[in-house]
């Protein structure tokens, strides 16, 4: 009994030891063979990170030279950017002052601010023996209109006609012609630009109106919003 | 008898699938204790052959050299001289005499039940 016993726990402790055993065994055999799968390299495998490295490497430096050149393609880019702006720019301009011109030629129809000024022949009078005293004649026009242009009119239109740089006013008897349009009195001119300006550059004392005034001329004048004036008509 | 084989089986099992980390240099001494464990082991085996096995003295045998095995490596590696090597000598001759003692015990038996 005793013996059998003693058979019975020495099988127990025998495995257990075996237990121990196994498990060291194949503990340490694993852990080996991490090892040497993690830490050892075959010569090809060596030969094979070398080559991925520089590829690596040279893929790194392309990287590097296509980044620089997109730098500089961006830069470029930017450049012709800021000289199309510059451009734009330049014919914005361009077209600004191709219509004010055509403005101050009277190509175009303008509107804007200004004064009317209508010049009447005075009144009948029969002691005085020549009529030509009190008859509107086209040195008054000219004295209003050469006023109006000095005080900054932009435009400046008789009878609704639209003056151009090389316009013509001639007396023909009891009318004027202007450009080859006959215009009887009264006359209007219509100007544009600063009224105050031109108003009071008119009022001035001793200035046109007081002259034309002497003349026995009949002198009104008025500021006017909202002008218009048609493009001049015909030739040029 | 089979109750050690498959205590073996069940160690290794164990052995394989914990997942267990150790530090590197510590599987030095794993690799020293197996070997002392391994030289228990086939000592046992031939005291049982020889009929002068004590169970107390394998087992305590059995821990001991392990343990011994293990820090010796230890201080080795501590002192910087390589004691582990004597530790590798000294199990490593016994572990030959003992296998070659088996060995001559098996043949003697095998011839003696041949003769039979």
């Amino acid at each position: 009994m005793s013996l059998k016993k003693k058979v019975k726990t020495n099988r127990v402790v025998l495995s257990l030891v075996c237990i121990v055993l196994g498990f060291m065994i194949a503990f340490s055999y694993r852990i080996n063979q991490n090892e040497r799968s993690k830490g050892m390299i075959t010569d090809r495998q060596w030969e094979q990170n070398i080559s991925l490295r520089n590829q690596l490497i040279e893929q790194e430096e392309t990287n590097r030279a296509l980044q620089k050149e997109l730098n500089e393609k961006q830069e470029m880019v930017r450049n012709y950017e800021a000289e199309l702006a510059k451009e734009a720019e330049i014919y914005f301009n361009l077209a600004e002052d191709a219509e004010k011109y055509r403005m101050f030629l009277g190509k175009v129809k303008v509107k804007g601010n200004g004064v009317k000024v209508t010049l009447s022949d005075g009144e009948y009078n029969p002691n005085e023996e020549n009529i030509n005293n009190y008859l509107v004649h086209e040195h008054h026009v000219f004295k209003v209109i050469n006023e109006l242009y000095i005080s900054g009119a932009t435009a400046v239109a008789i009878n609704g006609q639209r003056l151009t740089h090389n316009s013509y006013i001639i007396c023909d008897g009891p009318v004027i012609t202007v450009d080859g349009y006959q215009h009887p009195a009264p006359f209007e001119i219509t100007a544009i630009g600063d009224p105050e300006v031109l108003a009071s550059a008119l009022n001035i004392t001793g200035g046109v109106k007081d002259q034309l005034v002497n003349d026995e001329i009949i002198f009104s004048l008025q500021e006017q919003d909202g002008i218009v004036m048609d493009p001049i008509v015909g030739k040029k | 008898m089979w109750l050690p084989f498959m205590g073996l089986v069940i160690g290794v099992i164990i052995g394989l699938l914990t997942d267990i980390r150790i530090p590197e240099e510590y599987s030095n001494y794993l690799s020293i204790a197996i070997l002392a464990a391994l030289d228990t082991m086939f000592g046992g085996i031939r005291a049982q052959l020889q009929n002068i096995y004590d169970e107390k003295v394998f087992v305590s045998g059995f821990f001991f050299n392990i343990l011994l095995a293990a820090s010796l490596a230890f201080l080795g590696v501590h002192l910087g001289v390589d004691l582990y090597l004597a530790a590798v000598f000294a199990f490593g001759v016994r572990l030959f005499q003992n296998i070659a003692v088996i060995r001559r015990i098996l043949l003697a038996k095998w011839s003696s039940n041949g003769e039979k």
